[in-house]
């Protein structure tokens, strides 16, 4: 075992937490890692991404069933939704340049991060109206 | 999906995370093969990924675990801080 080794041990233990608890895959969580820190191109990150993530997901799924987090039709069917999505996404990625579909998708994040942020302050604020007021 | 989840069919931060990661595990099947045959050469480094694996095992375990210990709320302000994050690296520096 070498240095790189344990590092894409430590860079998978962090991935997967993030992975396990927020619910993402591999293009946001793992491949980060593999293009900044171990200089991997784009394309060999994407596919070693994916053979990491279906034993992460496996594992944070069936803890999450555990948990009892699951909706377990929605997301059977999200899933058979995604399959079908990837193979679109594939076919698009391979006509429109790489850059542009990153940039694209770095927008959405942004966008989906503010909405977030947005809904979550107005949760607090109507939670802070419902309270009782301290007589 | 996460977004989709929340504002289309009004589902809970906690139960989008969770339903997201099962929906993952069919699509990185069907996607896996795309990279290993259909390109020039094969785009996965399996040495690579099981040494990822090895921690990220424990890792998805424990963070799952984790999900049901924070309040809703912060756990979608930790959402939307990784997705700042990793939206704003993709736009400046693709």
């Amino acid at each position: 075992m070498t240095w790189s080794d344990g590092l894409a041990i430590l860079g998978g233990l962090a991935a997967g937490i993030l992975s396990g608890f927020i619910g993402i895959g591999g293009g946001t969580a793992f491949v980060p890692i593999m293009t900044v820190g171990f200089r991997f191109n784009q394309a060999l990150a994407q596919g070693t991404s994916l053979a990491a993530i279906i034993p992460t997901a496996i594992v944070g799924g069936v803890t999450h069933v555990r948990e009892g987090n699951v909706l377990l039709g929605p997301a059977l069917w999200m899933g058979g939704g995604g399959v079908v999505g990837a193979i679109m996404g594939a076919l698009l990625a391979a006509h429109v340049p790489g850059m542009i579909l990153a940039r694209v998708w770095g927008a959405f994040l942004v966008l989906t991060a503010f909405r977030l942020v947005q809904d979550a302050l107005k949760k607090a604020k109507d939670a802070k109206g419902r309270a009782p007021k301290a007589s | 999906m996460i977004p989709l989840q929340l504002w289309w069919a009004g589902v809970s931060q906690r139960h989008a995370n969770a339903n997201s990661l099962i929906a993952i595990i069919p699509i990185s099947i069907a996607a896996l093969p795309v990279y290993y045959f259909l390109q020039s050469r094969p785009e996965v480094d399996f040495h690579f990924a099981l040494f990822l694996i090895i921690g990220s095992v424990v890792g998805a375990y424990a963070g799952a675990r984790l999900l049901n210990r924070i309040p809703e709320r912060e756990v979608t302000l930790i959402v939307a801080a990784v997705l700042l994050i990793v939206g704003l690296k993709e736009v400046i520096s693709p």
